[in-house]
């Protein structure tokens, strides 16, 4: 057995969560199921933009919501479904939170980056750094004391689900939104920090309050089902 | 091929569309999707070029947008969508417009150029047009949602914002009667700052109006049709269209679960924001939970009709070809884009050399 074989063997039998990984996926094609969850969960984020942006008032400002609620539900839906997760964010943002609340075609797609990249970064950060060092990329341990047997750190989870997701993409979502918008001439140069605020606030609220409702409610049955992805794509 | 596709499509008088439904044979509906999307790209980035025109530049196209604005409302109209767009979404987007409009006032201090005045109260209670805006308005708003309150509150903000210039307030064509109350308080803005706000707020109604335009004039399967013409696998483009033919069933699924919450009476007592949060975090497991359900249903019941098996699949029906009218559209779009953006040439310069 070569250095990396060795290394590789001890990782997985170290973490109930070791199989989930940054691999392309199982190796086997998807199968109709999830073919068919995929873009079910896509509609559903479409929809939650929607309503996430235009709950507060008939057609929310430029497509920003001050409690986005949509944010952790495809923070989650990326640590179960990989790049499907990211897809969803980006295309729900772009038809949800733009099109359908009336920004037009353009500023829509631009600023839908802004939620393309906190899920990126996140799956990529938990996958493949943080569960090596003992800490569940379904984030269950947020909740949790145990994962099949293993003992869970809490509090250091809770650390870095927010230091990670709350305070740095969320803040460099933020910026990549409201600097679009102002890049477009939607958004006031003096109002500039005003917007940067409410949407770094509204997404870190709906995510400290969402998330643990839904990994707590829903991650062990979906993984139960075997449709929790074990790499980007399958 | 072509004849039993046109039969089929002809043969509804009316489709449904993302949001509400359409009529046949309109000629907004027989425009292939790819013309309708390019047509409302193209609108967008007028409109964003249109009021992003800096003041040393000559300023903002203000007809160039009230022209789109018009376009806009006319292929509405022609698509006989307007009246689900007067029903919905027409009062709706007003105050986003005003918003808007508002932002661009008070938040755009860097403007070059003299100052004028507004008043926050000129003074006196003037008897005239602003007058006339307080009683449409609040009859306009008592009719439509039987509130006093919010009447009340849409009369005064408009009647407040026609008494702040000086040249509506202090006008003797716009104020027929004063009555004395109070002392003046005003305040000073760049002169441009009405036109960039107006521009701005007209601009984001192009926008709104454009995207609903799409919206109430396009059918999902439209676009899995086109993705099929772009030569797109069939398993791709279905993935699209399984997408969007899901909306409405997740839409429908977020409502049942509300009336559900509400009957085991979520709304009796009054809560705090925070209660309510966590009433909207909890609609979240029954919706993903549901979700998950039908996705799996789906997913065998597709399998058992052959999805993985079928090597050859019937076309969508409403895969339609691009017409010399999609084409005089385009070339008319781009023609307007490279007179206006790439030429740099305005529609108000126009009409005020």
């Amino acid at each position: 057995m070569s250095g990396g074989e060795k290394t590789e063997a001890k990782t997985e039998t170290k973490y109930p969560w070791s199989n989930y990984t940054l691999k392309l996926g199982r190796g086997e094609p998807v199968s109709t199921t999830q073919y068919v969850l995929y873009a079910v969960q896509i509609a559903a984020i479409i929809i939650l933009s929607y309503l996430s942006v235009s709950l507060l008032g008939p057609l929310s400002y430029s497509g920003i919501s001050l409690f986005y609620f949509v944010y952790p539900f495809f923070l989650v839906f990326t640590m179960w479904w990989g790049i499907w997760g990211i897809i969803s964010a980006y295309v729900g943002c772009v038809l949800g939170a733009g099109l359908m609340v009336g920004l037009g075609v353009v500023p829509s797609l631009a600023y839908s980056i802004a939620d393309f990249v906190p899920p990126l970064v996140a799956f990529m950060v938990w996958r493949g750094l943080l569960a090596n060092r003992g800490f569940d990329p379904l984030w269950r341990d947020l909740t949790e004391k145990e994962v099949a047997g293993f003992k869970t750190n809490r509090v250091g989870a809770w650390f870095w689900f927010i230091l990670i997701n709350g305070i740095i993409l969320n803040a460099i979502s933020a910026e990549l939104g409201i600097g679009i918008q102002f890049q477009l001439g939607l958004v006031p140069g003096s109002a500039y920090w005003l917007w940067w605020a409410g949407w770094f606030a509204g997404d870190l609220l709906a995510m400290v309050i969402i998330t643990p409702v839904l990994v707590k409610g829903l991650t062990n049955l979906v993984e139960r089902q075997g449709l929790v992805n074990h790499g980007w794509v399958t | 091929m072509e004849k039993p596709k046109e039969e089929a499509r002809a043969s509804k008088k009316y489709v449904c569309t993302f949001i509400f439904s359409m009529r046949t044979g309109t000629p907004i509906e027989k425009l292939h999707v790819i013309t309708k999307f390019l047509m409302i790209a193209a609108m967008s980035v007028l409109a964003l070029y249109m009021f992003d025109i800096p003041v040393s530049k000559g300023g903002p196209d203000i007809i160039g947008l009230v022209l789109l604005l018009v376009l806009v409302f006319g292929l509405l109209i022609i698509s006989r969508t307007a009246k689900h767009l007067v029903s919905s979404y027409l009062i709706l987007a007003l105050p986003v417009l005003f918003g808007e409009f508002f932002w661009w006032l008070f938040f755009n201090g860097s403007l070059p150029g003299a100052k004028i005045v507004f008043y926050l109260w000129p003074g006196f209670l003037p008897i005239g047009i602003s007058t006339l805006v307080f009683v449409g308005v609040f009859s306009l708003v008592y009719y439509k949602l039987r509130s006093i309150g919010w009447s009340l509150v849409a009369g005064l903000l408009l009647w407040w914002f026609t008494i702040m210039p000086s040249s509506l307030s202090f006008s003797s064509a716009t104020t027929w009667a004063r009555i004395p109350i109070g002392v003046t308080y005003s305040f000073s803005l760049p002169q441009w700052s009405t036109t960039v706000a107006l521009s701005k707020a007209l601009g984001y109604g192009v926008l709104i109006y454009t995207s609903f335009l799409f919206l109430l004039t396009t059918r999902d399967v439209e676009i899995a049709g086109a993705l099929r013409q772009l030569r797109l696998s069939f398993r791709k483009s279905f993935f699209v269209a399984l997408m969007f033919r899901n909306l409405n069933t997740i839409l429908l699924d977020y409502q049942d679960i509300k009336i559900a919450q509400t009957a085991r009476a979520a709304n009796v007592i009054r809560k705090s924001i925070f209660s309510k949060i966590i009433d909207l975090a909890q609609t979240s497991i029954p919706l993903v939970a549901t979700m998950i359900r039908r996705s799996t249903e789906t997913g065998v019941a597709l399998y058992a009709r052959g999805f993985e098996a079928s090597k050859r699949v019937t076309d969508f029906k409403e895969t339609k070809r691009l017409s010399y009218v999609d084409f005089t559209i385009l070339a008319i779009l781009a023609a307007f884009l490279i007179y206006e953006v790439i030429l740099g040439h305005s529609i108000t310069a126009l009409f005020t050399r």
